[in-house]
């Protein structure tokens, strides 16, 4: 019962109880995607700078827009952007994971060098001229992310596929004759897939936070469409005079990302663990057997981990 | 000896793998860039204007020459001028520098200086009081979107308490805060990092036989563990070092720093290709030049081995 170890490491964890509750606000935040209190774009001049009330929870801003409904429509973009870049970096990790796990030689080769290349590819970049390019959205940014995001999983898989292609169960569907697509599918496919859906869990808070900064910086970002990093960007002129504008939006990042940081928190150290072999995996494949130096937690880290600032 | 010559060749040939890529950013772009320039320039879009400049740029000659004339120009120093500036794009870069490189390089160096006792006293004690700061400051830097925190530190220490003028004091005040933001959003990893080094040492015999010689475990980790961890803390630094100078558009646009990012920043959103060219070629060579420290750095601190790539 895997599971049930996992609940009950979760419930021993001292921050534990705070999940459900975080995990309540990001649910209430996606559920914004839907449903609004208040029309989002709907100016009221004379209701500018509004304080919390019963009617309007977080206030308005300096247009008389409700807060509320704003921080709940960017709730909305932001599960859209992390949707999209899941599915981006993990289809394309996947991939490519798994495509060397099965090549040898050169394709391999090629293969892990290209996931390195885009592990080490400055992520912010990579975004930035994207979006800068096409504009931002939900989808160009979800697409941005996921294209510059998809080396470690491709790390990851090929480590997790390898260690399984080497179980004795699996040589011997070989033998029986199970070609490559059916010894993936049955076997290095369900065995991969807790370690990928961990790292998604890590990867999903870094994205909430990565694509705030986009909005932020702001390039072809449209104001008017409320993306929490947007509206910290148009508030952050109100800092003197209306504070607390600019704190509910960064408030709702700060609390998704965190709600999903805490959920994995209790598998850091197995985390650490999967990144040291995906990239020791890696690493062998380039040096080759024997002569392995003494072991270095920091040698190659997989660098998806950066903070934007 | 001839590992100097090696490193030498790696380096040529990643400078080259740059150039190819920078010299693709503006074939492999959707707009054409005479187009843009004359529409930033509010002249008229008219094919005999656009076929001008494509011959004036040497945009219709043959690939290969293209990119042999522009390289060798390149390495002259002439990187062309930027579409918004009017400037040369040496000149503009080498005026924003300084400032990117104090406050990023300033920043990461704070960062590893507190990492250092951080780490040692999380690994002298785990769950102790460091241990648990630098794992809450290490979720903090992914969860806590940089901007944020920036804008939540301005408006205490310069609305609220007033004691700095970040916009209008002297270059003290301009620096001091983004130089913190940026230690501050490394300090957990790096601290973590050298914790889980210096972990790996404690699980070798040779601090069991450091004990048995009636050492400490403080003076056996300072003594004999500290060439180890500092080791993986220079590994993990270096990917920092070589991200954190144009890399921090984020810092730089939240506190108006006129530094390479937010030039970077600026010039993506009017599609100003020369100066994603020269930001390209710059940050690799940087990046190199970082790499090769580090390498030196780590050969000093550990003989035994040339570290792979």
């Amino acid at each position: 019962m895997a599971w049930r170890s996992a609940l009950a490491a979760r419930r021993r964890w001292p921050a534990g109880p705070l999940v459900p509750g975080l995990l309540g606000i990001a649910v209430l935040l996606a559920a914004g995607a839907l449903w609004q209190p208040y029309d989002p774009a709907a100016i009221d001049l004379g209701a500018r700078h509004l304080g919390t009330s019963l009617a309007h929870p977080f206030g308005t801003d300096q247009l008389g827009r409700d807060m509320l409904s704003r921080t709940m429509v960017g709730g909305g973009y932001t599960l859209a952007v992390v949707a999209t870049v899941a599915l981006v970096s993990v289809a394309l990790g996947t991939a490519v994971g798994l495509g060397a796990a099965v090549c040898d030689g050169l394709a391999r080769a090629a293969l892990l060098r290209a996931a390195d290349f885009a592990i080490v590819m400055p992520s912010l970049v990579v975004a930035l001229a994207i979006t800068g390019l096409f504009g931002l959205t939900p989808l160009t940014a979800g697409l941005a992310l996921g294209l510059g995001g998809w080396g470690p999983y491709a790390l990851l898989t090929h480590a997790l596929a390898r260690r399984a292609m080497a179980q004795p169960y699996v040589r011997a569907a070989q033998a029986l004759g199970v070609g490559s697509p059916g010894i993936l599918l049955r076997h290095v496919v369900p065995a991969a897939t807790p370690a990928v859906l961990t790292y998604l869990a890590a990867d999903a808070g870094r994205t909430v936070v990565a694509y705030a900064a986009l909005a932020f910086i702001g390039l072809g970002a449209d104001t008017s469409r409320p993306d929490w990093g947007a509206m910290l960007y148009e508030y952050r002129a109100f800092i003197f005079d209306a504070p607390m504008l600019m704190i509910w939006p960064g408030l709702a990042v700060t609390l998704t990302a965190l709600a999903l940081h805490l959920l994995i928190e209790p598998d850091a150290d197995r985390l650490a663990g999967l990144r040291r072999m995906a990239t020791d995996t890696a690493l062998a494949q380039a040096t080759g057997p024997g002569g392995s130096p003494p072991p270095r937690a920091a040698d190659k880290p997989l660098t998806g981990a950066r903070p934007w600032r | 000896m001839r590992s100097l010559v090696q490193e030498c060749a790696r380096a040529a040939l990643l400078l080259w793998l740059a150039s190819l890529a920078a010299f693709a950013v503006i074939h492999g772009m959707p707009a054409d860039p005479a187009e843009i320039f004359l529409v930033q320039m509010n002249r008229p879009v008219t094919p005999e204007a656009v076929a001008r400049l494509h011959a004036e740029w040497g945009l219709d000659a043959p690939l290969f020459v293209q990119y042999v004339d522009w390289a060798g120009r390149f390495v002259i120093g002439d990187w062309g001028l930027s579409f918004r500036t009017a400037q040369p794009v040496l000149d503009e870069f080498l005026r924003r520098l300084p400032v990117s490189f104090l406050i990023g390089t300033g920043g990461l160096a704070l960062a590893a200086l507190l990492a250092i006792p951080l780490g040692h006293h999380a690994a002298l004690r785990p769950h102790g009081i460091a241990d648990r700061a630098s794992r809450a400051l290490a979720i903090l830097a992914q969860a806590v979107p940089a901007f944020w925190s920036g804008l939540i530190l301005l408006w205490i220490l310069a609305v609220e308490l007033r004691w700095l003028r970040p916009f209008t004091g002297g270059s003290a005040h301009q620096l001091i805060l983004p130089t913190l933001l940026i230690a501050l959003y490394s300090v957990g990893t790096l601290a973590r990092v050298y914790r889980t080094e210096l972990q790996l040492y404690q699980a070798q015999p040779y601090y069991r036989t450091a004990l048995a010689t009636g050492l400490t475990p403080r003076e056996a980790l300072h003594r004999h563990g500290r060439r180890h961890a500092l080791f993986g803390l220079v590994a993990a630094l270096t990917p920092e070092f070589g991200w954190v100078v144009g890399g921090t558009a984020v810092t730089e646009v939240v506190f108006g720093i006129p530094g390479v990012s937010q030039f970077l920043v600026d010039s993506i959103a009017v599609r100003d290709y020369w100066v994603l060219q020269g930001y390209i070629m710059a940050m690799a060579a940087w990046m190199i030049l970082v790499h090769g420290a580090s390498v030196g750095l780590r050969r000093a601190l550990d003989p035994r081995i040339c570290p792979e790539a």
